[in-house]
């Protein structure tokens, strides 16, 4: 076994006599987190912002996909796979163990031919891009944050930006999966389809995620050019720049007639992307206006950002795609089928306005492609429009979300997975297909309810149990 | 990278945020007498950094400290054990809460912070 047994209410030595006991004699497996700690719990757990909180029992980080298997044979009672902790939502709270992946990392496999490479399901996605391209590849799309898991941002299906791109989970052609009795699933479209697709965007619900096998291409450039646009006028065209643009979007700012736009498409020209300047004038402007009253921001960031001056950078894909997000925040995202994303983008800023919600945080609206898996939240035979509203970790967001959330239902909105909503299982189903097959696979994967704590019990309507969290 | 458009938000971001992580003193404060001095940085422990901490505290993302310096980290260590590791677990400003190390415990944590404050291995 190499891995990591901490502050458990099961001690490592334990754990390993009773995997030995169990092996041997056929003896039921030792329950996780059942029995009284005998050393200091283990610290409490918190997602990226902050929000979310949990106490494991203890920690479980595997070195290795057999030490991961030898753990899920020799135990029982709950566990939840954790990646970076980058989702709002309460995927990961457990009071049992958490599965902590990120030993599970690096480029396993690479295929020059197919332009395919299988990387383990830890490795973070802002560690894959050099790796990958001194290979020669390049992933096909990338999410804004570099800090994800592949794991976790493909059980989530976690995405970027372009009409004709997909989200992560989209270009997944094999995985692992390890789960809940230790068992081995080698997943791809031609094998096995039903759970191939299933388990591309899983919440983490069917088993532990160890290594993902991805569709690239060859390593490529990037222009990267931003402005700033009245958000009306870019809604009139959004369909035609979208088109006409490997990733088009924007971030219309609250309390303003503005918008921040952005363009990217691939170049030959060589990489030029020096180091940001400092505050242009436009944040300490932002500041003072906070004191006003939101109803009265308005020409005051219109006059700003109309000054703001136009951008352009060149970088290979993997730096000109994603971000490091150094300011914490909380964030509600929905997808809406295209055809009428420009339509509930206005309710959204709209009601914003009408009800003087004080936030500062712009909007992010772009497009994603439909893809073949049973719950991406842009599966299914139309392309979305994803819309998000954030606030800082600091504030309380309830209200604000609270206010939001019925509009982004009302035209038929599906939750990201890994960010706030408050949906259960009758809506959950009416949004997805294959919801219900969905359900039934991780009943016959997980039969206990191992992967499940209480959010995901309330998303697949499964009932409570006193020993999830 | 989008430079402009994490400007301005940034920039939004700023005027909200809280205030920088640490003051700036003159000189720097001393370090607590021994603190964290008795935890031990083992390869176990090294292999927790580069999973984790050197996301932030090798180029100063944030705000970090970086790894060896002793100046920036002498005014952290001044405040004492307990509110820098009540910091690590909670979060501060913007280091997020377990600063990336979901497996790390509270003996992984002074063991940590002993090697990016200037400790041996």
């Amino acid at each position: 076994m190499t891995g990591r047994v901490r502050r458990s209410g099961f001690s490592r030595r334990e754990w390993l006599a009773g995997s030995a006991l169990a092996g041997l004699f056929g003896m039921a497996r030792p329950t996780l987190g059942a029995t009284p700690a005998a050393t200091a719990p283990s610290l409490p757990w918190r997602n990226w912002s902050g929000g979310i909180v949990a106490r494991p029992a203890g920690r479980f980080a595997p070195a290795s996909e057999e030490a991961l298997i030898d753990f899920l044979r020799a135990t029982s009672g709950p566990v939840r796979p954790v990646g970076s902790g980058h989702s709002f939502t309460e995927l990961v709270p457990t009071d049992g163990h958490l599965i902590v992946i990120d030993q599970l990392a690096g480029i396993l496999d690479h295929d020059p031919a197919t332009l395919q490479a299988t990387m383990g399901g830890g490795a973070r996605i802002g560690d894959l891009g050099a790796p990958l391209e001194a290979l020669g590849q390049a992933m096909i799309n990338l999410p804004d944050i570099d800090r994800q898991t592949l794991a976790g941002a493909t059980a989530t299906a976690t995405h970027g930006t372009g009409i004709a791109h997909q989200s992560l989970s989209g270009y997944i052609t094999g995985m692992r999966l390890v789960t809940a009795d230790g068992g081995v699933l080698d997943l791809d479209a031609e094998t096995d389809p039903d759970t191939f697709h299933a388990a591309r965007v899983s919440l983490g619900a069917l088993g532990v995620v160890t290594r993902i096998r991805m569709q690239n291409r060859e390593p490529y450039r990037l222009k990267v050019r931003s402005w700033a646009q009245t958000t009306e006028s870019v809604l009139e065209t959004f369909d035609e720049s979208a088109a006409r643009h490997r990733h088009f979007e924007m971030f219309p700012l609250v309390h303003s007639d503005y918008a921040l736009v952005l363009a990217i498409d691939e170049t030959d020209e060589p990489v030029r992307n020096p180091p940001p300047e400092e505050d242009d004038g436009f944040g300490a402007a932002m500041a003072g206006w906070m004191g006003l009253p939101p109803g009265e921001r308005r020409p005051h960031i219109n006059a700003a950002a109309s000054q703001i001056a136009p951008s352009e950078v060149v970088d290979t894909s993997h730096r000109a795609l994603t971000n490091v997000r150094n300011s914490r925040f909380n964030e509600m995202e929905y997808s809406v089928p295209l055809h009428v994303g420009g339509e509930c983008l206005r309710e959204v800023l709209r009601t914003i306005a009408e009800r003087e919600i004080d936030v500062v945080f712009p909007l992010e609206y772009r497009y994603v492609a439909r893809d073949d898996t049973w719950l991406g939240m842009s599966s299914g035979d139309e392309d979305h429009a994803a819309i998000s509203i954030h606030r800082t970790a600091t504030e309380d967001y309830r209200a604000y979300f609270d206010a939001i959330e019925p509009i982004f239902l009302k035209y038929g909105g599906r939750p990201h997975w890994g960010k706030v909503h408050s949906l259960g299982h009758a809506e959950l189903s009416a949004l997805y297909p294959r919801f219900e097959d969905f359900r039934a696979l991780r009943r016959r994967l997980d039969p206990d309810g191992r992967f499940l704590n209480a959010h995901l019990r309330h998303v697949f309507g499964e009932p409570p149990s006193e020993d999830s969290a | 990278m989008r430079r402009v458009l994490l400007l301005a938000l940034a920039a939004v971001l700023a005027g909200c945020a809280e205030p920088p992580a640490e003051p700036t003193p003159e000189a720097p404060a001393p370090a607590a007498p021994g603190a964290f001095a008795d935890a031990e940085i083992t390869d176990d422990i090294m292999g927790l950094w580069s999973r984790s901490c050197i996301l932030c505290h090798v180029h100063g993302e944030a705000n970090a400290p970086r790894v060896g310096d002793a100046e920036a980290w002498a005014p952290r260590l001044a405040q004492g054990e307990d509110v820098l590791l009540a910091r690590t677990v909670e979060g501060y400003n913007d280091m997020p809460p377990l600063g990336y190390c979901m497996a790390c415990e509270r003996e992984d944590f002074r063991a940590l912070i002993r090697f990016m404050a200037g400790g041996a291995p």
